[in-house]
């Protein structure tokens, strides 16, 4: 059987990263930004699936696990935020969201 | 887990115990003075635990280890995190909000400071950090009828996940490449390689990423301001304090583990954030009309002024490192104190003009305020003078010339801004100043007297740092002799 380069996987996971890097950046509906964060964490827990596999250790898996739930935390914490910031701005603009100049 | 190894955990598990506990109160009855008296108690007994693990290096493989550094930071963390629960008692006291969760996620954002001080493998550094992130992302928005709070903590949640993104995918690649996730494997791997592999250099960039936007120097300062203008003054103080001082922690350890000192570019890395921060903090400083906005800069400042006695690297280094987090936290918890002492319910006290002939009105505060911000200047006779010229001393010592040169140009760039705002306190009042509802005396005592244990131990520090000294050197032996 053969088995695909370690490389091919890290490439995945690099372009993933980069499409949620560029997303993030140019979204401005708050939702979506959130999105982006995701798919980033994701790419770094595929990027660890990856790694895990190439030294054939469950640590890599473990660390997935890890990086799943500490997203759904943040996630929960985010959605409420957000539902707060819509109470408030009535919009999910991030634009909206700049009170203080930042 | 053997029984030795809760001895050594001991101050966590009582962190841990005291937010559950502290949990199930709330659910039984609101009731902020119990909340907060379970509070102090969790971080009264967690320090007491920590007295008797001075001196040992304790390895808990493969995750933690508990040795002088660790002690040091870890009980820095929690002396801080009491003076912001002391402070917090009168600053929620006058809001209707609900109050009592907030201690619930102090405790545990504290416990995640702790837990990534004493980290040594990948996985407790990333369980630590998040723990802190988590809770940061909620206490920044408590006041959540105040837009402003919501703002910040959207804007601090994005950029700080998007950091954690960063971080772990650094520690992917860097898993990838040596096929371990602990400090000292990895140290051991770097040993026997000749010069570092391309992937491990990414990994190790795309972690400075994480880690430099934790600490809030340039490039990565962008959120601190926002946040620390939008977060509820004692969670501010919190911020500027022990998530820095943390993740500083963290970096020192990181680096002399893997005696990343060698590699020039990483060195390289450094030097260019340490220059930046010093500069571009200290000038965006200068033009704020807000107190708090004005300290995110000046923070971001003195990240940089802490990053020279990093880069310096040796014994004294880290002792300057070290002496320098005390005096800076000492400060920047004796400024946020003074700002969430004087805010009333509906806002913090963040305008320059809120500070106009405060001399006259509240003679002690406006002293105590004008004290820290002459430790911020690095003015003789305060902490924040002895820290500095600490910091001189590693740098001189190891012959950074520039960044010394920058370091002494700051300071004086440093001292106008502060001038102002002491200026602006001593100046007679315009009008007469409408009254406020004021709180019972015995309310705000706690905020009181912390102020002046802290504007105490500042002039003390200042006057008589050897004290100070012979601890952080007798609390460094464990952690140097092991170089």
């Amino acid at each position: 059987m053969t088995t695909l380069p370690m490389e091919y996987g890290l490439l995945l996971a690099g372009i993933l990263f980069v499409i949620g890097l560029v997303s993030l950046l140019i979204r401005r509906n708050i939702i979506f930004m959130l999105i982006s964060v995701e798919i980033m964490l994701n790419a770094a827990g595929l990027a660890f699936i990856v790694a895990g596999a190439r030294w054939a250790q469950a640590d890599g898996q473990v660390m997935f696990i890890f990086i799943v739930t500490m997203a759904a935390a943040e996630v929960s914490v985010g959605l409420a935020l957000i539902l707060q910031l819509y109470h408030n701005l009535k919009t999910l603009d991030s634009d909206a969201a700049n009170l203080m100049y930042g | 887990m053997r029984l030795n190894d809760v001895h050594y955990l001991m101050p966590v598990l009582i962190l841990v115990a005291g937010a559950i506990v502290t949990m199930l109160s709330v659910a039984v009855k609101r009731n902020h003075r119990v909340v907060f008296g379970l509070t102090l108690l969790a971080h009264f007994a967690a320090l007491f635990t920590l007295l008797p693990l001075r001196g040992f290096s304790y390895q808990i493989p493969p995750f933690l280890i508990v040795d002088g550094w660790g002690v040091f930071t870890m009980g820095l963390i929690l002396m801080t995190s009491l003076f912001v629960t002391l402070v917090s008692y009168a600053y929620f006291e006058q809001r209707e909000e609900r109050k009592e969760e907030y201690y619930i996620l102090l405790l545990l954002a504290t416990l995640g400071t702790c837990v990534l001080v004493i980290s040594q493998h990948f996985m407790a550094l990333f369980l630590g950090l998040e723990v802190l992130s988590v809770s940061l992302y909620a206490l920044i928005s408590y006041l959540r009828l105040r837009e402003m709070s919501d703002e910040a903590g959207i804007k601090y949640l994005i950029l700080a996940a998007m950091s954690s993104a960063f971080m772990l995918f650094g520690m992917a690649l860097m898993y990838a490449v040596t096929g371990t996730m602990s400090f000292t494997d990895i140290a051991v791997y770097l040993r026997s390689m000749q010069d570092i592999p391309l992937l491990f250099l990414t990994g190790f960039g795309l972690i400075v990423v994480g880690v430099g936007f934790k600490l809030g120097v340039v490039p990565f300062h962008m959120w601190a301001p926002d946040v620390y203008e939008g977060a509820p003054a004692p969670v501010t103080a919190f911020i500027a304090t022990a998530s820095k001082g943390g993740m500083m922690g963290l970096l020192i350890r990181f680096i002399t583990e893997t005696d990343g000192y060698r590699y020039p570019s990483l060195v390289l890395i450094f030097t260019c954030i340490a220059l930046a921060s010093m500069v571009a903090g200290n000038l965006l400083a200068l033009r704020q009309k807000n107190i708090k906005r004005l300290l995110a800069y000046s923070s971001i400042a003195h990240l940089g002024y802490l990053l020279i006695a990093f880069l310096a690297g040796n014994q004294l280094g880290v002792e300057a490192v070290s002496f320098y987090l005390v005096a800076y936290f000492i400060t920047t918890l004796g400024s946020f104190g003074v700002v969430a002492l004087l805010s009333d319910n509906i806002r913090d006290a963040d305008q320059l003009e809120d500070y106009r002939g405060l001399f006259w009105r509240r003679p002690a505060t406006a002293a105590i305020f004008t004290a820290m911000l002459l430790s911020l200047a690095g003015i003789p006779l305060t902490a924040g003078f002895v820290g500095k010229f600490y910091i001189l001393a590693s740098g001189v010592n190891t012959q950074q010339w520039l960044l010394v040169a920058m370091l002494v140009l700051n300071s004086v760039i440093g001292l106008y801004y502060y001038i102002k705002v002491i200026a602006v306190m001593f100046a007679q009042p315009e009008k007469k100043p409408e009254l406020r509802k004021v709180l019972h005396p015995a309310v705000s005592f706690a905020s009181g007297a912390t102020m002046a244990v802290l504007a105490l131990l500042l002039v003390w520090i200042g006057v008589y740092p050897t004290t100070l000294v012979q601890i952080i050197r007798g609390l460094l032996v464990t952690f140097m002799a092991s170089r």
